[in-house]
């Protein structure tokens, strides 16, 4: 009996003393004489943002009078957010009245939008976040996000123009007026980068198969979709667990073969379900049979890049986002742009995202700033150097920053993808992007595995797909 | 009779042992599978046919060579022994005389020279090469096909050199662990804080809990007043409604309190659940009335009641709440993960870091298991240790409908 | 107080009543028409504080009349007036905030902690020292000051007095001190109200003092449970009638939304294979399934198909994940419940993966099941190789791709989940059969029933309880199944929408799709679900009561 009361005593006094002591680091942030050195930096955030601190402590910090912006992105991996911070702080010494905090985002692309999109709801998000360009209609027309067209119009020296066309297309775009270009009257934010998709070689598995080099075949003009068959089928006979081709199942990889074909998802205004015309057919079918018919590919939905950083898969196709990772594996390595198909180009995306302003801001003039400062030549070569994203200004100082950073070797892989003719990643501005994947995807997905085959998704796609305009 | 008897318990026993150790092996297997990964390479994670105990290859130095060398097996003479890889992927052709095709010979492709010529064998255009034979002469033959092997070399005695393909070679390898991947994770994503958080989240919730629900539970189960049925079943009612409606308007909540990103958002909410007060009053409604009765003649207060009487012989069902309690509260992810900020990590619980190097450090397994080894360790440790306490509160409690 | 007359006493609980009403209703009306709070602060404080005013109010009136309604009223007012000044002075004082700062601190005391609980085990362990008397005490003795010792380095490791000195100043500050003040008044008043002499003089009677105490015990749970739970319960299903997108105006469109979800339309086919468009009306509709019945062709289609499939998903995995979990957990217990040596561990390596966080166990998992270079089917390809050498037979390397054939990727969520759970259960089963008395087992021998029988007449029925017990949490967890696809499967969905469950689809329309209402409306069309299935269960369990 008396053990169990001291036990509920000592409990009570633990829990008592815990909320107790809770409150007392916020204004001590060295409690202890002997503090040991590791940890102070664990502290130091709780004191720096002024949003956390108690009630009373916020008057002590009027005399400043500086403007405090949060700002986030989605890092792809551990040193871009390191990078990320590194600029964050050397904007805010740069900026004049300017405080910033930077907050990265989750890497996990549903973690990421699904908390924005929840901190948006409850008006705790951000003042500038970064979102990728499909997204941008789905806010833009929800009110989320400001046009900054007045603000970029008062701005001495900003030029759309300073930027990749298809990105800046899509940013100022007016819906109301459904014009686009300088003076639509519309600007929703700056693209942060670019990025497109290249083939990642293993160059042992190719020579092993005796294929010609991908690379030289580029230049000479005979990378098609023939060659680039016979160069899988070549690799895949080496073994039944040896893959000629792998690519991750979303919109991106599947786009580029109808694309290539003269295809695409949507007619040309994009207010229409073009999956059924015959060049979107056509390029669906050809890479049905890289899967189903030639059995040359990693099985669609199966993650191709453990099979091929293990030295199983001769050509992976992803973005130069993938590269970082790649850096590490132990066979030899390089990129191709992708082959060219039916309509004389690769079919290329131009993937981009862009920093745009939360409509909710105080502040919409220092975001604005903070736009223009997040996007400029000078702070997207530092993002550049770290090889994992291209320069989203057409700037050729910054392009020859990019080229220089090898691995892998033919860099211009990427360049010359973004200069065929890309097709740029963008929002659906007649209808909900979000809806459209989740009908097109599990369609694509029956298809490329083969449940169904090309002529009933022809025949049924755009039914369901066409719901999502004009809802 | 008897020895018969004897034998068939003895098989009969053991046909119990096999199975339970079967189902031993398969319930530990994917734990062993996440420490010994923890411990490898990011290349030896991936590789075919994966292997449980991390290895490191074997490299070694060799006369007349530069660096480090990786060491394979190689067959010289038929006899396998450890040879060092010097060059890879030299690009060589299979090579036969037009009159006698099954003779092959592989020769590297720098070493031959192309006559420009053309064959037709079987129907098949074939171009046709000067290769070098043994005793210094060249020959004209066709070319089969072409691949590409690796040159090895015997490192006791470098004049020995093999062509043969690296990838089907065997690597010479050796047990070699890595500790330094959990210094590594925990100094990328701080887990060591990520851990003390979760650490006093789960403490707060499991006593505050505990607290609520040994009151509530009380009053449902012993207490008079008007409206309790309709309470309590309101509460087992929303032991079904999934959590995931809730979140937009709790975290609204969240914000009007000022919560948002703060450890309280994660505690607070958490000790005031229907299920904890409905396994409490489950027990509580086994307990003997008459004692209880007894008691409030004497003039004791209910108070006095639950904590004189009751508590003492209710450790089971409080230590089957605990244990709930905090699997619940170490486990919990989606909450967490709306409501702490990606950005501050001093706030981050296990779960929330967990999801964040998934999504960072998605090309190294042995990080993202060494990171899923600190969350999961433990409470399994916990577990072990007071496994017979656990297991046998929850066997004498909770389990009566 | 003790002293004054129970007519005084009476006097100053209706002054304080009276006084409260005003300054709630004051403060409820101006809260609600000028105070600059946001919609969800201005409901949340005014309405509470109108309705304590009216509370007051009577309380005030029957305290004079002398009716025993007004203590009631009184007690429940003065006790909420207690917990919010209390809780409120808390929260001024950052006391809930501070917990960020503990967790700071606390790393340094964690040690000490163990070490202090580690005492109090060794203390308890003197207890079982019955037969050395002396030992025993100065164990517990010992164990205890050890304990209380290490209790207050503890306290001091994580900084508990600098806490506290920083707190005292903070005390004297006018809010907080309010507050506090607000508390001991509403505490004095709440220690009249509950006195035997006033409860007397308005003539309470047992049942009701049973009754308040009853709120009482109640309340701590009760209160957070409406505040954090029910209230965004109820909110909820309010915005289930809206077409709400989170952040614009909520429009009330009744039942649209649930329409919407349950939508189906079936129609008559002249030819099996006719085309959808030709007989739905394909801007509403989506064509389900096909069947045959009857020699005539049926189409069924939906309003929303996604819907439709989450539900089959949710119902496959429920009807396999739950039988394969509860079965294979009743037969592992049946071979742990013997006395052979060992089985204690057994039973812990059972329990191990119910313990672990699912968000590492899914990335284990994820890495076992990847087609190329996982450890599953690795198994499987020696397996075939093995059988194929021994018996020369010519087998096919199935090539499971797990994750991603629309085959196998709900049956892998089955395996991850039913390994996950079977240990878990098998413990409760478990406790089950040791509490079926071993004298029904003796009876049955002796009636001359083998193992099988006594197994079927026996066991079976003596668990029906837990049976019942963990068929209904284990269906309500699998309907429910949520956490273990967003993290297993990439995207979370699956290949083709083949784990697409009823909660990741409301996930997904209310987050992802800015869809709030109508992700309301699928959770208590999913509520609806599971109290069917488990008033289901209830019915069965007590009908098979019936006949045992």
């Amino acid at each position: 009996m008396s053990r169990k009361t001291i036990w509920y005593m000592l409990s009570l006094l633990t829990i008592g003393a815990m909320l107790l002591s809770a409150c007392a680091a916020p204004a001590t942030p060295a409690p202890t004489t002997q503090a040991p050195a590791a940890e102070a930096p664990t502290e130091a955030p709780k004191v720096e943002s002024p949003t956390e601190a108690p009630a009373a402590a916020a008057p002590t910090e009027a005399p400043m009078a500086e403007v405090a912006l949060r700002w986030r992105t989605r890092p792809d991996n551990t040193e871009e957010a390191n990078v990320y911070s590194e600029i964050s702080k050397e904007l805010d010494a740069q900026l004049e009245g300017i405080t910033l905090a930077y907050e990265a985002g989750g890497s996990e692309t549903s973690s990421y939008q699904d908390v924005l999109k929840t901190e948006i709801g409850a008006g705790t998000a951000p003042d500038v976040f970064w979102i990728p360009g499909t997204d941008v209609a789905d806010f833009a027309t929800r009110g989320l996000i400001l046009n900054l067209a007045d603000l970029a119009g008062k701005t001495e020296g900003f030029n759309v123009d300073d930027f990749y066309p298809g990105p800046m297309g899509h940013l100022t775009f007016n819906p109301e007026t459904s014009q686009s270009g300088a003076d639509s009257g519309a600007l929703w934010g700056l693209p942060r980068d670019v990025s497109t998709f290249a083939l990642y070689l293993n160059l042992d598995l190719i020579a092993e198969a005796g294929a010609p080099d991908p690379r030289e075949q580029a230049a000479n003009g005979e990378w098609t979709w023939e060659a680039f068959l016979e160069t899988a089928q070549a690799v895949r006979a080496l073994g039944t667990d040896i893959y000629g081709y792998g690519a991750s199942a979303w919109w991106g990889p599947y786009g580029v073969w109808l694309n290539a074909a003269g295809g695409g998802f949507f007619n040309a205004d994009r207010t229409a379900c073009a999956l059924n015309t015959p060049e979107s057919l056509a390029g669906l079918e050809f890479e049905r049979s890289l899967y189903v018919d030639h059995d040359v590919a990693v099985p669609y939905g199966e993650d191709p890049e453990a099979p091929f950083r293990a030295g199983k898969v001769a050509m992976f196709q992803n973005g130069r986002w993938a590269t970082p990772g790649v850096r590490t594996v132990t066979f030899n390595w390089d990129v191709v742009e992708l082959p060219k198909g039916p309509s004389g180009h690769m079919g290329n995306w131009l993937f981009w995202g862009a920093y745009v302003v939360n409509a909710n801001t105080q502040h919409p003039e220092e975001a604005w700033k903070l736009v223009q400062a997040l996007t400029t030549a000078e702070t997207q070569a530092k993002v550049a150097a770290l090889g994992a994203n291209i320069p989203s200004r057409v700037s050729q100082a910054a392009l020859d920053a990019f080229l220089t950073f090898t691995p892998p070797d033919n860099n211009q892989a990427f360049l010359n993808g973004l200069n065929d003719n890309p097709a740029t990643e963008g929002p659906l501005w007649a209808g909900s992007w979000p809806d459209y994947d989740k009908i097109m995807g599990p369609a694509v997905n029956a298809v490329l595995t083969g449940e169904t085959d090309v002529a009933t998704f022809g025949a049924t796609i755009c039914d369901e797909a066409n719901k999502v305009f004009g809802q | 009779m008897r020895s018969s008897y004897r034998l068939l318990t003895w098989l009969q026993n053991a046909a119990v042992y096999l199975v339970l150790s079967l189902f031993a092996g398969l319930m530990l297997f994917p734990f062993i599978y996440m420490l010994t990964t923890s411990f490898k390479t990011p290349a030896d994670t991936f590789r075919y046919p994966p292997r449980l105990l991390p290895r490191d290859q074997v490299f070694t130095r060799v006369p007349g060579y530069e660096g480090e060398l990786p060491l394979y097996y190689g067959v010289v003479n038929g006899e396998r022994r450890p040879m060092a890889l010097v060059q890879n992927s030299i690009r060589v052709g299979v090579f036969a005389e037009p009159s006698r095709l099954e003779q092959t010979l592989t020769v590297p492709l720098d070493q031959v020279q192309a006559t420009g010529a053309t064959l037709t064998v079987n129907g098949e255009a074939l171009e046709v090469f000067r290769v070098p034979v043994e005793g210094g002469t060249t020959v004209e033959m066709v070319k089969l096909s072409q691949t590409a092997l690796g040159r090895f070399v015997d490192p006791q005695d470098p004049t020995i050199t093999i062509l043969q393909n690296t990838r089907t070679s065997t690597p010479v390898e050796r047990l070699a662990l890595h500790p330094e991947n959990y210094a590594q994770v925990i100094a990328l994503r701080g887990m060591d804080r990520a851990l003390t958080n979760t650490t006093l989240v789960t403490l707060l919730v499991m006593f505050g809990q505990l607290a609520t629900s040994v009151l509530g539970g009380y009053a449902f189960a012993r207490l008079r007043f008007p409206g309790r049925d309709t309470l309590f079943t309101v509460y087992l009612g929303t032991i079904m409604i999934p959590f995931v409606v809730l979140i937009t308007p709790l975290y609204q909540i969240m914000v009007a309190i000022g919560w948002v990103d703060h450890l309280a958002s994660l505690i607070i909410p958490w000790i005031f659940t229907a299920y904890g007060t409905f396994l409490m009053r489950q027990f509580f409604i086994t307990f003997p009335k008459e004692i209880e009765e007894a008691a409030l003649i004497d003039g004791a207060s209910r108070l006095e009641i639950l904590r004189r009487i009751i508590l003492p012989a209710s450790t089971p069902a409080m230590a089957t709440l605990a244990t709930f309690t905090f699997l619940y509260a170490w486990n919990s992810f989606f909450w967490p993960l709306v409501i702490i900020n990606t950005g501050n990590e001093a706030n981050h619980v296990l779960t929330l870091a967990l999801n964040v190097l998934r999504g960072r450090a998605v090309d190294s397994p042995n990080l993202l298991l060494a990171g899923a080894a600190i969350a999961i360790l433990p409470p399994m440790v916990i577990f072990i240790l007071g496994q017979r306490f656990f297991v046998e509160s929850a066997t004498s409690s909770g389990v009566k409908g | 107080m003790k002293n004054l007359s129970i007519d005084t006493q009476l006097r100053l609980l209706f002054l304080w009543q009276a006084a409260l009403c005003l300054a709630a209703l004051f403060g409820g009306l101006w809260v609600f028409f000028s105070a600059p709070w946001g919609a969800l602060a201005r409901y949340g404080v005014g309405l509470p504080l109108l309705l304590a005013g009216a509370a007051a109010g009577l309380s005030a009136w029957d305290i004079r009349q002398r009716r025993h309604r007004g203590r009631v009223l009184a007690i429940a007012v003065n006790y909420l007036g207690l917990l919010a000044a209390g809780v409120g002075a808390l929260h001024v004082l950052g006391i809930f905030l501070g917990i960020d700062a503990l967790a700071g601190t606390f790393g340094r005391g964690i040690l000490w902690l163990l070490l202090a609980l580690g005492a109090l085990f060794i203390g308890g362990l003197g207890e079982r020292l019955e037969y050395r008397p002396q030992l025993a005490r100065r164990l517990q003795q010992g164990g205890r000051w050890m304990a209380a010792l290490f209790g207050v380095i503890f306290l001091l490791r994580i900084g508990t007095l600098p806490a506290l000195l920083w707190l005292l100043p903070r005390l004297l500050q006018p809010l907080p001190l309010g507050l506090l003040l607000a508390a001991a008044l509403f505490g004095a008043a709440l220690w009249l109200a509950s006195r035997r002499p006033v409860a007397n003089a308005l003539h309470a009677g047992v049942l009701s003092d049973e009754a308040i105490s009853g709120f009482l015990f109640l309340s701590p749970n009760l209160l957070g449970f409406l505040l954090f739970f029910a209230g965004p319960l109820i909110f909820s299903l309010y915005i289930s009638f809206t077409d709400w997108d989170a952040f614009g105006t909520k429009n009330f469109v009744g039942l649209e939304n649930y329409q919407k979800i349950i939508g189906l339309d079936l129609v008559a086919l002249e030819a099996p294979d006719q085309a959808a468009n030709t007989v739905i009306d394909v801007n509403r509709f989506s064509e389900l399934a096909r069947f045959n019945l009857l020699g005539r062709s049926y189409l069924l289609a939906a309003t929303d198909k996604l819907f439709w499939i989450s539900l089959r998903n949710t119902v496959q995995f429920v009807l396999m994940a739950v039988p394969l979990s509860v079965i294979l957990a009743l037969f592992l217990a049946n071979l742990l419940n013997s006395n052979l040596p060992g089985m204690r561990v057994f039973r812990a390596m059972y329990f191990l993966p119910s313990v672990a966080a699912v968000v590492g166990i899914a990335l284990i998992w994820q890495l076992l099941y990847n087609a190329s270079i996982g450890y599953i089917n690795y198994g499987i390809t020696s397996a075939v190789n093995a059988l194929n050498a021994l018996f020369g037979t010519s087998l096919q390397d199935p090539a499971i791709r797990w994750l991603s054939s629309v085959d196998t990727a709900l049956l892998s969520l089955v395996i991850m989940v039913v390994w996950q759970t079977v240990g878990f259960n098998t413990v409760l089963f478990l406790a089950g059969l040791t509490n079926i008395p071993t004298m029904l087992y003796e009876a049955a021998t002796v009636d001359g029933a083998g193992k099988w029988a006594q197994f079927w007449n026996v066991t079976i029925p003596m668990l029906a309880p837990t049976t019942f017990f963990v068929v209904t949490t284990t269906t309500i967890q699998a309907m429910q199944l949520f956490d273990q696809v967003f993290i297993l499967m990439n995207p979370p969905e699956g290949p083709n929408n083949a784990t697409l469950t009823i909660v990741l689809y409301l996930y997904r329309s209310g987050f992802q799709n800015f869809r709030l209402g109508y992700g309301s409306a699928i959770a208590w069309i999913l509520f609806a679900l599971i109290f069917g299935v488990t008033l289901l269960q209830f019915q069965r369990q007590r009908s098979s009561q019936m006949e045992y």
